[in-house]
């Protein structure tokens, strides 16, 4: 038979107590003698233990609740054992009244306890409660509201919540970029059935700002692609130098990617019209490059910013972008950082992508997709048939701003400098 | 309680007896004769034009609601038409002898006295006065209609047309009626004529009208008021607390240091045995006759009499007899004119309540044929002359009639083109200095010499010294004596203002504001009322209306019920009802209670703040105080002015250099921030506001929460804008005030600020007001009232979780919903 618990009368003055911590949860196994939880008055503090043995059947009061004295405090006895009479106030519970309530007062003002991405903030029919001010400020920062741990009233994310998320960097909602997203939806080869089989995903938020920056891309600007490519055979065999002598030099892991950024912001120093802003009744042109690089991150497509990359050396670009990268994917990275990019990259090179249409990241007027390398067949000086490796570059760029042969002249002067990289790191 | 008075117990208990002396009933004897010798056979044809004007009027309108035709012209009238058909002869007689600085106020059914008052004037008003009257109201619009398209042979036949359209055109509520159509039916009137407003209320011109007699009284104006009822009305409180307060002994034996005038002022009962349906005398009433309640009310009986109200000539007799005793300072008089009413109670009476018979035996009785067939039986005039009079009264009734229902010459208020006609007429916004430049106002001492503002000179106009300690109370200048000065300034600045109430004088107010008020004041302009809610406020609209200025006081704010009447209906709506004609300058004090249990400790600004028409403020500190009085006592609104009994010994905790000796001025409407802070907002109603103040040093010492508390003040009228800012600022408010929660005033601003402010809320506005009980003894007044706690707890539970905060009260969703299911 159901036992349920009261709240000890620890003297007469005493009216209620304050419960401090549950050494129990519902469905536990209790051993008579265990220590349930813990309370105190205003003056001590008591640990209450079992007087039966049986299982945890319902937590009438939470972690920091004032409880009357000789209130039902919990309930022990057989599993699946009607607890309603024993509910408070007397009155018949719900069955799911069962479940320990959230201790959710006690910590109050206090940083949230779980981590910002372990939380979702839902409540139990799946629905986030958000403070119209917290949704305001999410949206100002670009923050996703969901991922924030709620500490209002209710489970209602405030303020508050929002700024803590902003305060430990926690990702920016991601910009309009190119790349695929990160989360596909799971569909399933359906087997040639006869009836269409499916399953509605619910967008996430993330998805739901890509989708549409995406579509106000493209909707509002007038974007067209260029395609080149170039022989990669003398910024693989500079890669091989480096990686070989990369430690005894003190040398970064410098990638192709690295490498076609670096290109790209010199570059670029000799075209302003494409490192640049298109501002509606004006064009910004900027006098360095800030770079942004497009990420797949856990969470959808980011695009931190390496600022000044033109000044960069090829090690320190390759350290600076790995920095933003990591901090991207892992979450922290600092909201400026994921805005005020002149021009971006993106590459799809490992996948082996051949040539796609990169998506302009708005102010900005162009983009340029990074593709992999392929090998091919071309004649050599003696006539005969040689293979080489060739690297595909697609330069989307808005057509208000730029025109296509200034975004096809780039092109060539970027695959003529990859093509002579090394006298290109002499400049 | 005056202490020249002694109650001795010696004399108090000698046997003696009451005695009355008789009260005339139809003692009316006099001979045509003797009447034509007296007026002459003209006025007594006059007479007669007079009472068919009226009936011909009043039959245009009954056939107008029952058969939408008069005349052969179509109309139908949706508003209200309580006639008065068979009762011309009183209204006649009535008005015969009143003078253009008489007064007349009457009920909701007096379309006949308004004509007859209205004849009477300007047959007594010369042609150049009648004109101006006539050019310079509403700016001539009225008098355009009539001079533009009405035949007459002179200005007086002019001024009867316009008489006529202007009551009708109100009626029909047309913008060329007298009050622009905002009055309609049952409160047409117009000044310039003596005719004062009529009143939808049963007897609601009772203290009205006393108010009026008080005003010719204290200002020592010319004529006499009259308060028309009807017989039903005398079962009314506010009537029966003016008669008295109307006989206080005082007036005859304290004012003008006892030189025995009282009240000009005549209580004239249209007695036609219905109250609507309840007959008074044998179902609803025991004095058999009205007259007999004059005895009542003073050893003089109030000179009643009864006298037949079918005859024209016996009812100018008395009025006029009793207009000579209340000139000579024998008032209050009381007439009971025995009349009838012929025609429904409205055109939707099927007269359940009388018989065929009894209604045919007063038709045949009719005052209008019997005095036609007496004049022309004693040679006054002949039938052919009658007929002539009567045809005339019908094609001028006509011509009127089609002048008042035509759109383009008698429009109605466009409020399409023109939104806010009706709301710009709610306040008239004025600042006067005083009601009447120019003469001196009557006072006893130099204000200099006033005992306490010889006190308030020694005392410190800020809270604290300089090393930031708080002066002792009795050295503080308090909140009590911010409402004194900026009152005593007003006395010495506006002839016409007078302060009345229980317990004023002598006793210097229950909460000692008007200490010093005596020493300085003749009794007519500050004096003790008699515990008459009804009147004492009824009475302030009366004064209002007739142009002066009247601060009175219901003591406790739970006696607003007593005075529910007068403030809601009457203070409140005649200025825009009149269509700003009238202005209405009164300060009504009333002071919210603690440690005096349920029915003395309610905060009920809520009730207040509901009707149009009022300015409602609650001003917490000396310097608001004083600031909001003398902005209140120099307008020309109503304004219910809040104060609290637990902080009018409050000194000055805000304005560091204190609260200024002379006279300065807070904007009613405007919310004051008495705290900066950046983390949540507190507005507070009333003296919660330094429960806030406690409240926000926990916040900051406890939670590191910076609190910024605003003080509303005012309450309507209200702007948003500085509590929107803060709101923006910090996200999240609480609002607070003593009164009991459930449709508070507090949650009209919560419901306000959401509206203004939703998308800067990090939680809805939440509501601290006291519990939904009745207010328990004083030594629970915690578990009522809102607390420091209090406040602090709904932050907690409803706004911002407080790290380590156990609350005290309940805030949980459940306990809110179980309330509300409960009532409670």
């Amino acid at each position: 038979m159901a036992t349920p618990v009261i709240m000890p009368r620890q003297g007469q003055s005493v009216e209620s107590c304050i419960i401090t911590s549950w050494a129990k949860k519902v469905g536990d196994e209790v051993k008579e003698g265990d220590i349930l939880f813990s309370y105190e008055t205003d003056k001590s503090s008591f640990d209450e233990v079992a007087q039966v043995s049986g299982t945890m059947l319902a937590i009438l009061y939470g972690e920091g609740d004032e409880v009357p004295c000789l209130e039902n405090v919990c309930v022990i006895g057989n599993a699946g054992e009607d607890v309603s009479a024993f509910a408070k106030g007397g009155e018949a519970a719900p069955a799911a009244a069962a479940e320990a309530p959230k201790a959710e007062a006690a910590p109050a003002a206090e940083a949230p306890k779980a981590e910002a991405a372990a939380t979702k903030a839902e409540n139990t029919d799946g629905r986030v409660f958000v403070s119209p001010r917290a949704k305001l400020l999410a949206e100002k920062t670009g923050v996703d509201y969901t991922l924030a741990t709620p500490t209002g009233p209710d489970g209602r994310i405030i303020e508050r919540d929002i700024q803590t998320l902003l305060d430990k960097g926690v990702q920016a909602a991601p910009k309009a970029e190119a790349a695929p997203a990160a989360e596909a939806p799971k569909t399933e080869a359906a087997p040639a059935a006869p009836a269409a089989e499916y399953e509605d995903v619910k967008l996430s938020n993330v998805r739901k700002v890509i989708a549409r920056s995406m579509h106000d891309s493209l909707a509002n600007s007038a974007q067209l692609t260029l395609n080149t490519s170039f022989d990669a055979t003398s910024i693989q065999k500079y890669r091989a130098g480096v990686k070989a002598n990369a430690e005894a030099m003190g040398l970064q892991n410098i990638t192709l990617n690295d490498i076609v950024v670096f290109a790209a912001a010199k570059t670029l120093v000799d075209f302003k019209d494409l490192n640049a802003h298109f501002l509606d009744d004006k064009i910004r042109l900027f006098k360095d490059v800030h770079m942004g690089i497009a990420v797949d991150t856990p969470r959808g497509l980011l695009v931190p910013t390496v600022f000044n990359a033109n000044h960069l050396s090829l090690n320190d670009l390759a350290k600076e972008s790995k920095a933003v990268i990591n901090e991207a994917k892992e979450g922290h990275i600092n909201p400026d950082k994921l805005a005020g990019a002149s021009f971006t990259v993106t590459n799809l090179g490992s996948f082996g992508i051949e040539t796609f249409t990169p998506v302009i990241n708005p102010p900005q007027v162009a983009i340029l997709g990074v593709c992999g390398i392929q090998t091919r067949v071309r004649a050599g000086k003696d006539g005969a048939v040689e293979t080489y490796p060739a690297m595909t570059l697609s330069l989307t760029i808005d057509h208000r701003a730029v025109d296509g042969a200034p975004g096809a002249k780039f092109l060539k002067a970027l695959a003529t400098n990859l093509e002579h990289f090394e006298q290109l790191l002499a400049k | 309680m005056p202490k020249s008075q002694y109650v001795d117990p010696n004399k108090v208990f000698e046997p003696e007896f009451i005695k009355f002396k008789d009260i005339p009933v139809n003692q009316y004897k006099k001979t045509l004769a003797e009447e034509e010798k007296e007026f002459g056979k003209d006025e007594l044809v006059r007479i007669y034009h007079d009472m068919r004007t009226i009936r011909e009027f009043e039959t245009m309108l009954n056939e107008v609601k029952t058969k939408s035709e008069y005349n052969g012209v179509q109309y139908s009238n949706p508003g209200p038409a309580h006639l008065s058909i068979g009762q011309e002869a009183s209204a006649v007689g009535e008005a015969y002898n009143l003078d253009i600085n008489d007064l007349t106020f009457g009920s909701h059914r007096s379309h006949g006295e308004i004509l007859a008052k209205g004849l009477s004037s300007i047959q007594k008003l010369s042609d150049e006065e009648l004109t101006k009257v006539m050019e310079e109201f509403l700016g001539g619009d009225t008098l355009k209609v009539v001079k533009e398209h009405t035949e007459f042979k002179s200005v007086k036949e002019l001024a009867q047309n316009f008489l006529l359209y202007g009551a009708l055109a109100e009626i029909f509520a047309r913008t060329t009626g007298f009050n622009r159509g905002l009055g309609g039916s049952m409160h047409a009137f117009f000044i310039p004529f003596g005719i004062m407003p009529n009143n939808a209320i049963v007897g609601g011109s009772g203290p009205i009208a006393l108010g009026a007699a008080l005003y010719k009284y204290s200002n020592h104006k010319e004529g006499i008021v009259v308060a028309n009822f009807g017989d039903g009305a005398t079962g009314r409180g506010p009537v029966l607390e003016a008669m008295n307060f109307s006989n206080m002994d005082q007036i005859k034996k304290l004012w003008n240091d006892g030189a025995g005038k009282g009240l000009p002022i005549l209580f004239n009962v249209f007695d036609n045995f219905y109250g609507m349906g309840g007959q008074t005398r044998g179902e609803t009433m025991g004095f058999d006759m009205v007259a007999r309640l004059g005895a009542g009310f003073d050893p003089d009986e109030m000179h009643a009499e009864r006298v037949n109200g079918y005859d024209p000539l016996a009812v100018i007799d008395a009025v006029g007899r009793q207009k000579k005793l209340l000139q000579a300072g024998k008032g209050p008089c009381l007439l009971d004119v025995v009349t009838y009413r012929v025609s429904g109670h409205s055109p939707s009476d099927s007269s359940t309540y009388r018989t065929p018979e009894e209604i045919e035996a007063w038709k045949e009785a009719d005052p209008i044929l019997a005095y036609r067939k007496k004049m022309v039986a004693g040679g006054i005039a002949s039938d052919a002359e009658f007929d002539a009079i009567d045809e005339k009264v019908k094609n001028r009734m006509t011509s009127i009639m089609k002048l008042a229902i035509n759109d383009e010459l008698s429009p109605r208020m466009d409020l399409d083109k023109n939104p806010n006609a009706i709301a710009d007429l709610m306040y008239s916004n004025q600042h006067v200095a005083s009601l009447e430049p120019g003469r001196e106002p009557e006072v006893l001492i130099p204000k200099e010499e006033d005992p306490r503002v010889k006190s308030l000179a020694t005392k410190e106009r800020y809270a604290f010294d300089k090393d930031g300690k708080m002066f002792s109370k009795m050295k503080l200048f308090g909140v009590r004596d911010g409402l004194f000065e900026a009152i005593i300034d007003k006395f010495y600045e506006d002839p016409t203002t007078i302060a009345y109430g229980e317990d004023n004088r002598d006793w210097g107010g229950a909460f000692a504001v008007y200490r010093g008020l005596t020493e300085a004041l003749p009794y007519h302009r500050f004096f003790n009322a008699p515990i008459s809610e009804s009147a004492i406020v009824g009475s302030a609209v009366g004064y209002a209306m007739c142009g002066g200025r009247a601060i009175v006081e219901l003591m406790y704010a739970d006696f607003i019920g007593c005075a529910g009447d007068e403030i809601f209906n009457q203070m409140a709506k005649w200025q825009s009802m009149s269509a700003g004609i009238l202005k209405m300058p009164i300060v009504l004090r009333v002071s919210v209670g603690s440690k005096y249990g349920a029915q003395h400790s309610q905060d009920w600004t809520a009730l207040t703040a509901h009707i149009p028409g009022l300015k409602v403020v609650f001003p917490a500190t000396p310097y608001d105080a004083k600031g909001l009085m003398a902005e209140a006592l120099e307008g020309t609104d109503p304004v219910v002015f809040f104060e609290s009994q637990r902080i009018y010994d409050k000194g000055e905790e805000f304005h560091k250099e204190g609260v200024p000796t002379g006279k300065f001025f807070i904007p009613m409407g405007e919310p004051d921030v008495k705290v900066p802070g950046k983390d949540i907002t507190i507005l507070t109603i009333g003296a919660v506001l330094y429960r806030a103040l406690d409240a926000a040093k926990e916040l900051k010492e406890k939670y590191g929460l910076e609190a910024e508390i605003i003080d509303a003040r005012s309450i309507v009228p209200f702007n948003y804008g500085p509590v929107v800012e803060s709101v923006k600022k910090t996200g999240r408010i609480v609002i607070v005030g003593d009164a009991c929660e459930r449709n508070s005033v507090m949650r009209d601003m919560a419901s306000t600020i959401t509206e203004l402010a939703f998308d800067y809320l990090d939680a809805p506005p939440v509501v601290v007001g006291s519990r939904n009980w009745i207010t328990p003894c004083f030594e629970l007044d915690d578990k009522f009232f809102p607390q420091a706690s209090t406040i602090i707890d709904a932050i907690s539970e409803k706004i911002l979780p407080l790290a380590g905060r156990v609350p005290k009260a309940n805030f949980t969703t459940l306990e809110k919903i179980d309330r509300c299911k409960k009532g409670v």
